[in-house]
């Protein structure tokens, strides 16, 4: 009798602490969700945008996500493809303006930067508007590098806490994430100074 | 009847040792994007006459620093700026008027002039109304840029809320 009235009280109690332990977890859960955003969202105070660059650096330093994703011209193409070779992923937008006036600044310099295994690969953003317009814009700018369209997973990889366009993850040889780099400087020369500036430490790094 | 519930005391024991990982459980809070709206709207109340057509005034700002395509931009691959209206009851909608936008060029572009809105604008939609209070669940597309870089276009929520009578 004792030993039963024993057993019964240790299993109360013991369903006592998974109640507890629940309710304890359930507004830790709540308190620690509450400060992540209170330190992420509010970027606008009073009408006036406070933030910068918008640039995400979270991959800076780490191997760039591998993707493979479809092309302009049908093909299936990895990031394992340039396996050994320093390379910029651009992420761009068929109504971005700025993106449009730096591709044929990328496209001279995959040209350029071709005899060092430098490889320029462009990312479309926005590939529901249909490969014909896609296309369309990239023959204008007379872009000759792979265009990829983008899909859910890159997105989510490379563009998770980002809405900025353009930009870039620069990579080196060894397939690791040298720099981030989005928007353009103030006028044309100093940004493209600064595009080739970036090739070239890409190319540098290993 | 012993075993058992014996068994289920050291089934629910374990339940003690979850109170100090707590934190451990809470998983990636990084989430997704941070949805940021470029173009705010300021819902203001307004009264029109029953039964005549007459004009509601939709107040928008674009944060300071930026700028999005007018309804009219000089290409057409620009996303422009535009309201969408769905059917409301007792309410007949016209077609969304607004305003002319500004000129406007990027600093390494200076030759490609782009029609814009910054700072505050107003697009005017004429109704017809049936007395009482009605409330419209519009959206304004929109695609915001600063002077360096573009921003993914977006969808405002725009409450219009206003009485015929």
């Amino acid at each position: 009798m004792l030993r039963k009235a024993l057993l019964l009280l240790m299993l109360t109690a013991g369903l006592m602490l998974v109640v507890v332990a629940g309710v304890l977890n359930y507004r830790e859960r709540a308190r620690a969700v509450a400060a992540a955003r209170a330190t992420k969202v509010d970027l606008v105070k009073d009408g006036v945008a406070t933030d910068s660059p918008n640039v995400d650096e979270t991959l800076r330093g780490k191997p760039a996500p591998n993707f493979t994703l479809a092309s302009l011209d049908g093909k299936k193409v990895s990031l394992a493809d340039f396996k050994g070779h320093p390379l910029v992923l651009n992420f761009w937008g068929t109504y971005c303006d700025p993106c449009k006036i730096e591709m044929p600044w990328l496209e001279q310099l995959s040209k350029k930067y071709a005899a060092q295994g430098f490889d320029v690969v462009g990312v479309t953003y926005d590939a529901e508007v249909g490969k014909a317009k896609i296309a369309s814009a990239t023959q204008q700018l007379g872009v000759t590098y792979p265009i990829l369209l983008s899909d859910s997973k890159v997105e989510d990889a490379y563009l998770s806490n980002t809405e900025v366009l353009p930009i870039s993850f620069w990579v080196d040889r060894n397939g690791k994430v040298v720099n981030v780099t989005a928007g353009l400087s103030s006028d044309e020369a100093t940004a493209k100074n600064a595009l080739e500036a970036q090739v070239q430490q890409t190319i540098a790094a290993n | 009847m012993k075993r058992t519930l014996l068994t289920l005391v050291l089934l629910t024991a374990p339940a003690a040792l979850t109170i100090p990982r707590v934190s451990a459980q809470l998983g990636n809070l990084s989430g997704p994007t941070v949805t940021k709206s470029y173009v705010t709207y300021t819902a203001l109340p307004q009264t029109v006459p029953a039964n005549h057509r007459a004009t509601l005034e939709l107040h928008f700002r674009v944060l300071t620093g930026y700028h999005v395509n007018s309804n009219k931009p000089t290409e057409s691959y620009l996303i422009p700026t535009a309201l969408t209206v769905p059917a409301a009851s007792g309410v007949k909608t016209g077609e969304a008027t607004y305003p002319a936008g500004q000129p406007y060029s990027f600093s390494f572009d200076p030759k490609t002039k782009l029609s814009v809105y910054a700072g505050d604008f107003i697009v005017k939609l004429p109704v017809t109304a049936a007395s009482g209070a009605h409330s419209i669940d519009a959206t304004l597309r929109y695609q915001a840029c600063n002077n360096a870089s573009c921003f993914q276009p977006k969808n405002l929520p725009v409450k219009i809320d206003f009485t015929a009578k």
